[in-house]
This record gives C-alpha cells, structure tokens and sequence, in this order.
C-alpha cells in the first residue's frame, strides 16, 4: 500500500505528522507500531528523494559535460 | 490636338509647332533640384542637368549664362530653386525649361526645410518609439549598407566577427554621397528587407559635410526605412550629426563600431554569464537539499523514531507504575487488615474462660461432652473430663467423701 511516487514534499509532510501522533502518545500500542513503520518508509522515501536530487547535481558540474 | 489620319497625317513642322503652341501655354514654375550637370562651353547660355535628389528622374534647363554666374561658384550637386518656363524647341524636338532666375538653396535655407520635415514626420508618428522594434539577439543574417572600401565597413565587420566569429553579413556597397545616394541606398534597404534571413539592417556612412549626409535626410528614404519590418540601426556621420533617418531608425549607434558591438552579443561574455547562472542555480539547489536533508535527519533522531522501543518501555512503564500502585494499596489494605486482627484477638482473648481457669476453677465435662452442673446427677463410676488451667485430665466418680 505504499505509492512510491508521493512527491518529496508530501512524504516529508506526512513523516512530520507521524513523528508528532507517535510524540502525542495517544494511539493504541498497535496503531504506534503502524505508524513507526510508516515513518521509516517515509523517511525512506525522502531519503532516496534528496539522494538522487544530489547525484543528479553532482554529475552535472560545470566542466563534467 | 487637330484631326490626323492615316491618309492624310500632318508633316513634321506641324506636329512639332503645334507641341511648341501648346507648351508655350505653361506659365513659369519654381521647381527645385539639384544640378548634376553644368555646361557652359559655347555661346551665351549655359545648359545644365536638373535632377530629383530622391528619384532618378531629371530635366534639361536651359538658362543664360548671366544667370548662372550669379550664383557661382557652385559646388557639386548643388541644390538650387529655379523660376523657370517648359519651352519646347522646335529645332530638334525637346522641352527645355528656360531658367530665367536661379537660387542656391543654402545651408540655413536646407536645415530650416530639414526641420520642417522633421516636424511633419513626427506629427505622422513615424518617430514614435513604439514604433521601435528591438534588436534580435543573435540574427540570422545582418544586413549592411555602406559605401564602397570605407572604415565604416571595416568596422562594422571587424567588431562584429570579433565577438561573434560565425555572425552573417549581407553586405550591399553604394553610394553614400552626391546624386546617387538616394536610390542606391533606398534600393539596398528594399533589397535587404526582402531577404527574410537578414533580421537587422546596419546603415551607416563615415562623417562628412552637412551636404554629404543630406541623402540621409532625404524624405522617401526616411519614409522608407520607417515602413520597413526589418529593424534598422542608423550609424551616420559623427556623434553630433543627426540625419532624420536617426530618428526612424530602430536604434541610433553613435559610430560603426557601436552598431556592431549593438547587434552582436559578445559571445564569450554571454557563454560566461550563463556558466555563472549554471553555477548558482547549482548552488541554490545544493543549499536547498542540505536544508531539506537537515530537516529530515532531525524528524529521523527523534526518540520516537531513532528508539522506537520507548513506545513500549512508555507503556510497560506505566504498567510497572499501576502495579506498584496496585501493590501498595494492597499492602495497605493487608495491614489495615492485620491490625484488626491483632485487635480481634485482644478481645477473643479477653471474652475467652482461661482467665477463669487460671483462676482455679476447671470446667468438668460428662462423657458425651455435656459440661456437668449438677453433681446429683453424677453417678459412681462415670467418667469426667476435666479442663484445668493448664491441660485436661479424667476423673471417675467415687462415692463423696463426707465432710466429718
């Protein structure tokens, strides 16, 4: 169930209020572990997101034609 | 004219004296243009060439040599007005315009005509600068017109390929002085024009007398260039000169080299200006990631998320408290509970009959456990319990010792 095309910004998003729902304490013990696993996808995601972004910057130096 | 046919056609004589009758009707006009040809070799009357500055059109004027004195010198393509009358000789068959009185028209007289057009041609709006187009950056082709062999042309050229090393020219070299000028220069700029590759047409001519640029003043050049799509920069004369084709053109460079550097960019600078560009756009990126990647790497430390296991050790910690709760208020409760039973048992205690046994007295019980109250009933041989202060012991009943 999980999109891999959400865009960087909405995953990014989404981590943040996961992070704070899990902060707040008030999910039950099995809606925490389903939201801590949605966070490390999350994060995931955005991880791969500014990887790529870098990589692509990086090739593309002034010089590296 | 009169009834001519075939059968009965008019001589020679008749024809040409009847065109003499009709010419001879004209009255005397002033017509101006220049004179492109004098000759004054034979006999009293000089004979001179009148041409139209803007087209290529003239008219044989004839005139006494009187006339024509009063006005020398004269200098080249001198511009003149004449009171002149169409004669037509019959000699030869040709109108002449007899010149009775010839005037230069001079420099004050030119630049007050000049000024007078200016004016007109600003009031069409042909000076309008919504009117101007603006220059392509890198044109297909550029057009130049220019005199023959000049340093305008070189210069023009020069500073061009010199930023630019692959810039086109469609060059077209005319006469930019004198008779000449004015349909050269206008037929180049109608060719140029039509050529759909050339973006950008370069006018331009080195400095020269007032005269000299006068063509670039001429009114059906200027209105030429003005109707032209083809951008158009004017590099006439010097800084100080100010031909009205300025002032249609699309941009006044102020020499030859201007209007080069003004249609060419500078290649190198450009090239330049773009790796830069490249390069900040880079850096505001890399900027951008750092700050995105930051934000993403405090969303990841979080105890929440870095030490996951506090969503349950903040559980099982609560269950930890809630069992102590639970234990201490069990405690609690067991030692209340003890505390009563320590008091119950101080008054079982107190209610209980060993007090009395202690005191000597012992409870005597028959066989069947009843407690014995009546000793009549008690006879020889039964057997009795009996509880003392301390243990239990049998006795058997023997007949009663009598008191004697």
């Amino acid at each position: 169930m999980s999109e891999k095309k959400i865009s960087y910004e909405a995953a990014r998003d989404e981590l943040a209020e996961v992070v704070q729902s899990l902060e707040d304490g008030s999910a039950t013990l099995e809606e925490s572990l389903k939201l801590w696993e949605r966070g490390e996808e999350l994060a995931k995601i955005c991880q791969e997101w500014l990887d790529g972004a870098k990589k692509k910057l990086d090739s593309a130096k002034p010089g590296a034609k | 004219m009169f009834e001519t046919s075939s059968e009965s056609p008019a001589p020679v004589r008749v024809v040409t004296e009847a065109i003499k009758e009709y010419v001879d009707r004209l009255g005397p006009i002033w017509v101006e243009g220049e004179i492109s040809e004098l000759n004054e070799r034979s006999g009293m009357m000089a004979f001179i060439r009148l041409r139209d500055p803007s087209v290529d059109m003239s008219l044989s004027v004839m005139c006494h040599k009187s006339v024509i004195a009063a006005i020398q010198p004269l200098p080249a393509n001198a511009r003149v007005v004449m009171y002149a009358k169409p004669s037509w000789y019959t000699k030869n068959g040709s109108l002449t315009l007899s010149a009775r009185e010839i005037r230069q028209v001079g420099v004050g007289e030119l630049l007050a005509r000049l000024e007078a057009l200016k004016t007109l041609l600003a009031s069409e709006g042909l000076f309008d600068s919504d009117r101007k187009v603006s220059l392509p950056l890198l044109p297909k082709k550029i057009g130049l017109i220019c005199g023959r062999n000049t340093d305008a042309e070189k210069d023009v050229v020069e500073n061009a390929k010199r930023r630019w090393p692959s810039v086109e020219f469609e060059i077209r070299e005319v006469t930019v002085q004198g008779a000449a000028a004015v349909s050269e220069v206008s037929d180049a700029l109608r060719e140029l024009e039509a050529l759909e590759d050339v973006e950008v047409i370069i006018i331009t001519r080195g400095g020269g007398s007032f005269e000299d640029l006068l063509p670039f003043s001429d009114e059906s050049l200027v209105r030429l260039a003005a109707s032209c799509k083809t951008p158009i920069v004017s590099a006439i004369g010097h800084e100080k000169d100010s031909p009205l084709l300025d002032l249609v053109a699309d941009f006044r460079a102020s020499t030859p080299t201007d209007a080069a550097k003004r249609v060419v960019p500078d290649i190198a600078e450009e090239i330049e200006m773009i790796s830069k560009l490249q390069d900040r756009a880079r850096r505001t990126l890399l900027g951008r990631l750092d700050l995105e990647a930051t934000r993403i790497k405090n969303l990841r430390d979080r105890p929440v998320m870095k030490d996951p296991h506090v969503i349950i050790t903040s559980r099982s910690e609560i269950i930890v408290a809630l069992k102590d709760r639970a234990h201490r208020s069990f405690a609690a409760h067991v030692k209340l509970a003890k505390e009563e039973l320590v008091q119950i048992k101080a008054r079982v205690r107190a209610l209980s009959p060993q007090a009395t046994l202690d005191r000597g007295y012992s409870v005597v019980q028959l066989a069947n456990g009843d407690i014995a109250r009546d000793a009549s009933k008690l006879k020889n041989g039964d057997v009795l319990r009996l509880r003392l202060a301390k243990g239990e012991t049998n006795a058997t009943v023997s007949p009663k010792h009598d008191a004697k």
